[in-house]
């Protein structure tokens, strides 16, 4: 067997196990694949397994005196400077009291719309969204802090600018990979880069005289705008105009002859 | 984000941790009435796999789960109502968690037609026909004086 093969071989099987492999579990204790999940011992009372299994599935639920109100009384999601406050412990407490209640809201919402009913205060939903949005800015706040205090850079996913088949840059977040990109065939078919250069310098032009006429038709608005507003106001502060409208070079504008309007000037 | 930045899986310790998953789990009701007791069924994210279903419910919600089996439902398609082009709902999720054989768990009757649910729509009723009634002596008040248009009033 030739080097290339046994190469081609190895891939292949590592590409298979990440196939099986996922990345984003909660805590993985013991890896076989996916037929046989972790086994860790789950510890519970044998004798009213059934009552306390069925407690906590109604963590699903809204709470029973909610079911039938036309509106829900609830406070307002947590802000960053509350949170900025608060220990790393505790917002990781957080961060599962506002997961399992946004589960909660998911499955009432879901249900009340399958049943076309009317669901109370929709807007906790998007509290409780808000909220996680905010633990999740503190949490990279303090991330970032930390690496840059510990590494000298920030711990932000590194970002590479890449030009794709159309010839436009785009820019990737970098992750890692299982298989060196130079040997990833697969990818390199689904990501060919700028290819056909003939197409692809048509497409940019267009591109860019597209572009082009929407930068100079909002450019020509606000210029015309600015004449309507001097005609009809003609005491206008024109300091406050030229920061609103900077595009527009309003000393020349009393050359147009938009600006004059129908008529004479009365010489004496 | 610096914090859903997962490395790649190696084999051994220490192992990867997620400290903040931003996975959810919606609770369904059963489609089927053959659905077994000690099955629940629920919508979840996506990325989600068996392995992190069964750790999530049993790390969060301390449930004893035995088996979990996925699969995707087809989002339903659909005629857009002015334009008539078809659109696609998302293609959901379902996982069929299995929990021991001693659970029964049936899906909680959510609208019961009890009497505070009669009474809250009575109560909208009486408010509606009340508006209904006061609108009515408006478009009447100027009835008896001819010529004068309806909203005429002193």
């Amino acid at each position: 067997m030739n080097f290339a093969n046994l190469t081609r071989r190895f891939f292949n099987a590592t590409h298979q196990l990440s196939r099986i492999l996922t990345f984003n579990t909660i805590q993985r204790t013991n890896f076989v694949g996916v037929r046989s999940i972790s086994t860790t011992p789950f510890i519970y009372n044998e004798s009213n397994i059934n009552e306390d299994v069925n407690k906590k599935l109604m963590e699903f639920f809204d709470d029973k005196k909610n079911w039938n109100e036309n509106d829900v009384k609830h406070g307002r999601s947590w802000q960053l400077p509350e949170l900025r406050i608060k220990s790393n412990t505790d917002l990781h407490k957080l961060w599962y009291i506002l997961l399992k209640e946004r589960n909660m809201l998911m499955t009432m919402e879901h249900e009340h719309s399958r049943e076309w009913r009317w669901w109370a205060s929709p807007e906790r939903l998007d509290k409780v969204k808000d909220s996680m949005k905010n633990v999740e800015t503190v949490v990279r706040e303090r991330n970032r802090a930390y690496y840059e205090l510990e590494t000298g850079e920030d711990g932000e996913v590194p970002v590479v600018k890449q030009t794709n088949m159309l010839g436009l840059v785009e820019v990737r977040r970098k992750r890692e990979h299982r298989i060196p990109l130079a040997l990833n065939r697969k990818w390199r078919e689904n990501n060919p880069g700028p290819t056909n250069e003939r197409d692809m310098h048509r497409f940019l032009k267009l591109y860019r005289e597209k572009n082009y006429m929407v930068h100079r038709r909002s450019k020509n608005r606000a210029r015309n705008h600015v004449i309507r507003l001097l005609r009809r106001f003609p005491d206008l502060d024109r300091n406050i105009l030229k920061q609103k409208y900077p595009s527009v070079n309003i000393d020349n504008l009393g050359r147009r002859d938009k600006f004059r309007g129908h008529y004479v000037f009365k010489v004496d | 984000m610096s914090t859903r930045w997962y490395p790649l899986y190696q084999k051994g310790n220490p192992q990867l941790r997620v400290f903040l998953p931003n996975f959810w789990m919606k609770l369904l009701k059963p489609a089927h009435q053959t659905q077994p007791k000690n099955v629940v069924c629920f919508e979840v994210s996506m990325q989600m796999t068996k392995a992190d279903i069964k750790n999530y419910l049993e790390k969060i919600y301390k449930l004893p789960v035995v088996d979990v089996r996925t699969r995707i439902r087809m989002g339903r398609f659909k005629r857009e109502e002015r334009s008539g082009y078809i659109i696609k709902e998302k293609d959901p999720k379902l996982a069929y968690v299995t929990l021991p054989k001693e659970v029964s768990f049936t899906f909680p009757d959510l609208f019961p037609e009890d009497n505070e649910t009669k009474k809250n729509l009575k109560d909208d009723e009486k408010a509606l026909d009340q508006a209904k009634e006061k609108y009515k002596e408006f478009l009447d008040r100027n009835s008896k004086r001819r010529d004068l248009p309806g909203w005429f009033s002193i």
